[in-house]
């Protein structure tokens, strides 16, 4: 291990500083939980690490506007734990909880999940299907982009080196709108995400879909909107037909993404289950908070 | 119609629920004819307690527990006048591995015999203190020795090993271990524990996900030494057997092993376990110490089979390869 030196800012602005410094040499560690297991493997090789975990304004939850924000050093802990998240976020509070163990989850952070970049990342599932923006500072400004842009390959991102992400932000659903999330894993706690699928769905009085959006993890190198299961259901009345026909779409597109691989007959038939009880949930919350009976 | 999309989209009917039972029957010890040998010693100490050497090692089954309690039994005395020294090799005699369930049964009848042997000796000592012409009618208890017709005639253990300081018990026992013939017939093991198990699963036939919702386990246990450490063991024996059935797996390929952290060799959590109903059955076994035969392994050997049984009955699809995955489940149902 080449790390010389731990810095511990307790500002955003003392964090930016470092990174301007350091750069592509230093790594920045929030709950480590990713991180720390790369260093000892000998993944990542920084020279400085930057703890931004002591940074009290990276952390929380805040209204603004008809928007929600979550700072990147909030843990899966205070997220599944937020009375600011309204029931309609379910899925996103589902998926927080769905993540590791409890000392995972008291300890891994949103922003640490996003920026790592996981295919089977749980929370970043959840909010792909809220359409989140990300806000990436640096010495230099802000940036925002979205999260469903944010992705460049397995384990890569947009982020430069000099940047850190600081907020994640969504519209807060609101009448006939509702978030869910389903993730299947190889046991019912402690489990990595085999496939997971959250929906975020709109819909009106006779079951016509206003707004719909899916997204997909563990079926891909990163998580990510599933864009043509989208588009076949945005404006359709929502009956036995069309889910059947939007079901066979998302098991070819996710086949034929997968084609070659030894899971991909697997993935594409239970990403089928797996997308259904997503939106299921969704529907559920949409519907009016009505219980999923299960 | 809401009512109709939530049909369509996951009602009850997509989860299918079975039975099923697994039942077997497993020989105590290293059996066909591999030898088995348990050795302890019983000695008096100064204070009056009596000392235990033996070296049934303990991995968390109980051994520490289930020998002074036979101790204690056989020489009437309080468990705290129980001094055990178990895994100490430079004084404990060999009592062969804690494995092959053979522990309480074989070391345990080690520790009977080696007692009996000391009370013996105690007997002798104290038929001389006591200046009686015979042990008979002489009675063990509570760490003394007093006449059955004249219970102020009394010595204590103590008292006793101030006169003798020498006062010792040897324990061997040999256990049945006899080969099995060419053809794998014979008489390689005594004695047996049988055990029975029953599963009701679920089985969500869109992801292959199987949620085990009752179960109960039969275990004819000749007699539970400690019956909490017998349901212990069944609590742990069956968990390792629905990790068994559904998700361990090494991934041996050209000799290494593909799984090799719980990372991705997957064991059952808490919440993947049910409430286990549990059932003893103490049918005595006249060679055992008090009747209790090993349990150790038998708790784990019916989970499997019942499980399996239960997602045929589910489904209609019978598995012969462990682990039964979701995938492996999926892709039978969606074959052709």
């Amino acid at each position: 291990m080449n790390l010389k030196a731990c810095y511990r800012p307790l500002t955003l602005k003392e964090a930016l500083d470092y990174l301007e410094e350091y750069k592509d040499k230093s790594k920045i560690i929030a709950g480590g939980t990713d991180l720390i297991i790369k260093l000892r493997k000998g993944n990542i090789n920084p020279q400085v690490l930057i703890d931004i975990s002591f940074i009290n304004e990276l952390k929380g939850v805040l209204e603004v506007g008809e928007y929600m924000e979550i700072g990147c050093g909030t843990t899966f802990y205070d997220l599944a734990s937020c009375i600011l998240l309204n029931e309609r976020l379910k899925g996103l509070k589902d998926a927080a909880r769905s993540v590791g163990s409890p000392q995972i989850r008291n300890r891994g952070t949103i922003g640490g999940n996003i920026c790592n970049a996981s295919p089977a990342a749980d929370s970043v599932v959840p909010l792909l299907a809220l359409d989140s923006i990300l806000t990436l500072e640096s010495k230099k400004g802000k940036r925002k982009i979205y999260l469903k842009d944010f992705f460049k390959d397995k384990g890569k991102t947009d982020i430069r080196d000099d940047e850190i992400l600081t907020t994640i932000k969504f519209k807060t659903p609101t009448k006939n709108q509702g978030l869910g999330f389903y993730k299947l894993g190889l046991r019912k706690s402690l489990a990595i995400s085999r496939i997971s699928f959250s929906v975020f769905l709109e819909i009106d009085d006779i079951n016509r879909i206003e707004i719909i959006r899916v997204a997909s993890g563990s079926v891909g190198k990163f998580p990510m909107r599933e864009y043509k299961i989208e588009n076949y259901l945005t404006g359709r009345i929502l009956d036995e037909d069309t889910l059947n026909t939007a079901l066979e779409i998302l098991e070819k597109d996710i086949y034929e993404r997968l084609n070659g691989r030894n899971t991909a007959r697997f993935k594409s038939i239970a990403a089928k289950g797996v997308f259904k009880k997503a939106l299921l949930k969704a529907l559920c919350l949409a519907k009016g908070g009505g219980k999923i009976e299960d | 119609m809401y009512r109709r999309i939530k049909k369509v989209l996951g009602g009850d009917i997509l989860k299918k629920r079975g039975k099923g039972i697994g039942v077997t029957f497993y020989g105590t010890g290293y059996g066909n004819g591999f030898p088995d040998v348990s050795r302890a010693y019983a000695r008096l100490l100064e204070d009056g307690k009596v000392e235990i050497l033996v070296g049934a090692t303990e991995v968390g089954q109980g051994a520490k527990t289930v020998m002074v309690q036979i101790a204690s039994e056989t020489l009437n005395i309080p468990i705290e006048d129980v001094i055990l020294v178990n895994e100490d090799t430079s004084k404990a005699p060999d009592a062969g591995t804690a494995a092959a369930s053979r522990q309480t049964y074989n070391s345990g009848n080690a520790v009977k015999i080696a007692c009996e042997n000391l009370k013996d000796n105690i007997l002798q000592e104290a038929k001389k203190i006591l200046n009686v012409n015979s042990k008979i009618g002489l009675v063990c208890e509570k760490g003394s020795v007093y006449v059955k017709t004249y219970p102020s005639k009394k010595v204590s253990f103590k008292e006793i090993a101030n006169i003798n300081n020498n006062l010792k018990g040897e324990g061997v026992f040999i256990a049945h271990t006899t080969q099995m013939d060419e053809n794998g017939q014979g008489a390689p093991y005594w004695p047996y524990t049988f055990a029975a198990c029953a599963v009701e699963v679920e089985v969500d036939t869109e992801t292959g996900e199987v949620t085990i919702l009752r179960a109960k386990l039969v275990l004819d246990v000749g007699k539970a030494v400690n019956p909490t450490l017998v349901e212990g063991q069944i609590d742990g024996g069956f968990a390792m057997g629905v990790g068994y059935a559904l998700m361990e797996d090494v991934g041996l390929k050209d000799g290494k092993m593909l799984n090799s952290s719980f990372e991705k060799y997957i064991i059952p959590t808490s919440l993947d376990i049910p409430n286990i109903e549990k059932v003893l059955i103490e049918y005595p076994e006249d060679t055992a110490p008090y009747g209790a035969k090993g349990i150790g392994e038998p708790v784990l050997l019916p989970v499997a089979p019942a499980i399996l049984n239960a997602i045929y009955d589910a489904i209609g699809v019978r598995f012969y390869e462990i682990p039964v995955t979701c995938e492996k489940i999926l892709l039978q149902l969606n074959k052709g």
